[in-house]
């Protein structure tokens, strides 16, 4: 135990130096920040804040449209209105063309009533538009008017203006889980999300690092020194504890900047209610459980990877074996989300290199059967212990056996060593 | 009671047998030189005494008793490849190695700088290892194995890539720890290196002995019959009766007389052609023996595969 400390201890400290680290664990946060501040903001601004005219008599349509144009909820554009008359079109056509966006308009909305006498008879919109590509606008004129539209129809059968604002509110389902929490369905599919990705992530990254770091250790031959003092488990262990400890350390840091961000008064002024994601503690909880479990069994297959090829280049053309489940889980994804219950969903989430990505999604999303995840652990921690067995023999003797790669029947051999 | 013993030690990876029936044995104390050309099978012997490979048959013991880890911890090795990490400073390397070794983190510290001072190498105690030359890392290595004042030292080809002014300096450490009572075991293949250092020798190649004990009863088993002659003129003496084999490198001759000859009678012929300028009569170097029996050996493995064939 003392080795298996010292080994990661040494591994721990080596890599908090680094400025790799530093840099990551730093600029992966403000990266996040800025990205959710950014998207916000652009959110904010990517609201229509056109120049247009309208040409219409028709009133309170005119009157109408105009106010939403101006202060919608998708758009706050500026609306001048006139009364057609022969030579206003050529005037607007000029104003189109005018090259400077103050003096001039970005388009124009002429508007002739309905020749027929049909009270639901629409009248004819024809948009003429500086640049067509302005998707925006045209789409925010087009959503204006239909909703324009609506009202005047609601009126027209009778209705009061406050109930047709009721009529027109946007509907919001709750989604209320079996303990009657009530939590919002979004909320816990983005949690489960972030927390997959966050997974994904650092099980790739850090367990391709103990990948490397065996490579590393090849290179500069320290194992040799090592191997006559300590057991090539108690490396191997000490590997994948302080370089997971580094990767612990990571996703802390980042979870705790992830809670500083969004519970930042600025985050819920800019990106209003709809960021204010938040896991709780079963969440968090499962979350460590998986990650640690899940962390330990692909680093363990890193390890093996790492101990069975020489070169870095030859780890790339390896890892697909650590990359493969994880696709497969990515693939997964759409069944878990759309049935955290069904047949398939409980099989996949229990297939232990798929367990620590899909077990936890499903916990985030429903709570499974607690023998389900009692299993899952059970069988991953048995996974574990077999994939490091094999990875501790073929580190063993791969690690001296340099300068060639190993082909299949040799590494079953190396298995049969002791 | 023997430090180490091998008994009918055999190693064999995929097609090639690294060691075939390898036995011998180090007694406390002594300086015991493995030789061998390369690829003769001394890591792969080195590497069973320690633990990091298991003989296919045979037994290795340490200390008196058959192998176990925590013998280890009595053991400084040096491996023939160095190794050290690279980003890390000298200091915290040589004390990360001390507690691999059982050491705490002040006593090796303590014991770094004492060593690092000896090897003349304290300049270097600060920085990274990739920033030192070569023969500088070599040094911190060598310090490595020794921090923990292991009761066995074994140094696999410790002196290759010296300069000559510090392989000097680590032959002198080597025989000031084997005064203090260490048992030193090294390789090489640089036979002409060990002659001076070694009390015990064992010379092998393709994996089996050619050569084991004592060096000084190895070179009385070999009579005095080389002779080195410098001359300027007529080289026709070389001819002599009494001259088995010699070499004539333009002024220099090297000479193997024959059994019972007397070199006496050479140098009476060779004054009367050339003019000598020196006439020395030497044991034969472990050089000359070693080429000696691996030539009568390869003679006997060359008629058996005919026979096979």
């Amino acid at each position: 135990m003392h080795n298996i400390l010292l080994i990661a201890k040494r591994e721990y400290l080596e890599r908090i130096r680094t400025k790799a680290f530093i840099v990551a664990t730093i600029l992966i946060p403000t990266l996040m920040a800025g990205g959710i501040f950014g998207t916000a903001y652009i959110a904010d601004k990517s609201k229509s804040n056109s120049h247009i005219a309208i040409v219409s008599s028709m009133q309170p349509l005119t009157t109408d449209l105009q106010n939403e144009l101006e202060h919608g909820k998708d758009s706050s554009m500026v609306v001048d209105v006139v009364p057609p008359s022969p030579e206003i079109r050529s005037e607007l056509d000029a104003k189109i063309r005018e090259k400077s966006r103050e003096k001039g308009i970005d388009g124009y909305l002429w508007i002739t009533p309905a020749t027929s006498s049909d009270p639901t008879a629409r009248p004819t919109f024809d948009y003429t538009a500086r640049s067509s590509a302005d998707i925006v606008t045209s789409t925010a004129i087009t959503d204006a008017l239909r909703l324009v539209l609506l009202r005047e129809q609601l009126a027209h059968s009778g209705l009061q203006p406050a109930n047709i604002d009721t009529l027109m509110a946007p509907v919001e389902v709750n989604t209320v889980d079996a303990g009657g929490q009530r939590g919002s369905s979004r909320n816990s599919f983005y949690v489960a999300y972030v927390l997959f990705l966050l997974m994904y992530m650092v099980v790739l990254l850090y367990g391709m690092n103990v990948a490397r770091s065996i490579i590393e250790e090849k290179n500069s031959r320290i194992f040799e020194v090592l191997l006559s003092t300590i057991r090539a488990e108690d490396i191997l262990a000490g590997k994948i504890i302080g370089v997971g400890g580094v990767g612990i350390t990571q996703v802390i840091v980042w979870i705790l900047a992830a809670f500083l961000i969004t519970a930042s008064p600025l985050a819920a002024h800019i990106a209003g209610a709809t960021t204010m994601a938040t896991i709780s503690a079963t969440q968090g909880i499962f979350f460590i459980i998986y990650f640690a479990l899940g962390y330990v069994l692909y680093s363990s297959v890193a390890a093996a990877l790492g101990a069975m090829t020489n070169s870095e280049q030859e780890l790339q053309q390896l890892n697909m074996f650590l990359m493969m489940p994880l696709f497969f889980c990515l693939m997964m994804l759409p069944v878990i989300t759309s049935n955290p219950n069904s047949p398939l969903a409980r099989l996949v989430s229990l297939i232990p290199f798929c367990t620590p990505l899909l077990m936890n999604f499903r916990v985030s999303l429903s709570m499974p059967q607690p023998w389900e995840i009692a299993l899952s652990v059970l069988l991953m921690i048995a996974t574990i212990y077999a994939v490091l067995w094999v990875a501790s023999r073929i580190y063993r003797v791969g690690i001296l056996m340099y300068g060639k790669k190993p082909s299949l029947p040799e590494i079953l051999r190396w298995l049969k060593y002791s | 009671m023997p430090i180490v013993e091998l008994q009918h030690v055999r190693k064999a990876y995929d097609t090639k047998i690294a060691v075939a029936d390898l036995s011998f044995r180090i007694e406390p104390g002594s300086m015991f030189g493995l030789l061998g050309p390369n690829g003769s099978g001394k890591t792969s012997t080195i590497r069973m005494m320690i633990g990091i490979t298991v003989p296919d048959s045979g037994t290795v013991a340490i200390f008196g008793q058959p192998f176990t880890r925590t013998s280890l911890h009595r053991v400084g090795y040096l491996p023939e490849e160095r190794g050290l990490y690279k980003k890390m400073k000298v200091m915290d390397q040589l004390i990360f190695l001390g507690q691999l070794h059982g050491l705490d983190a002040a006593t090796a510290s303590k014991r770094a700088h004492i060593w690092c001072e000896k090897m003349e190498i304290t300049d270097a105690v600060l920085k990274k290892t990739e920033e030192l030359s070569k023969g500088m890392q070599q040094k911190i290595q060598f310090i490595a194995a020794l921090l923990h004042e292991p009761e066995l030292i074994i140094m696999d080809e410790p002196f290759s890539g010296l300069d000559p002014v510090n392989a000097i300096l680590l032959m002198d450490t080597l025989v000031d720890l084997r005064n203090q009572g260490r048992t030193i075991l090294f390789s090489t293949h640089r036979m002409d290196q060990v002659e001076k250092l070694c009390d015990n020798i064992c010379l092998i190649h393709n994996g089996h002995v050619v050569l084991s004990g004592a060096m000084r009863e190895i070179k009385s088993r070999y009579p005095a019959n080389r002779v080195a002659i410098n001359f300027e003129g007529d080289a026709s003496f070389l001819n002599h009766s009494s001259i088995e084999s010699a070499k004539n490198y333009s002024g220099r001759a090297e000479i193997k007389l024959r059994d019972g000859a007397d070199p006496q009678a050479l140098l009476a012929d060779a004054v009367t052609r050339a003019r000598i300028t020196r006439f020395e009569v030497m044991e034969p170097t472990l050089e000359d023996i070693f080429i000696e029996k691996v030539t009568a050996e390869y003679g006997e493995v060359n008629s058996g595969s005919e026979v096979d064939a």
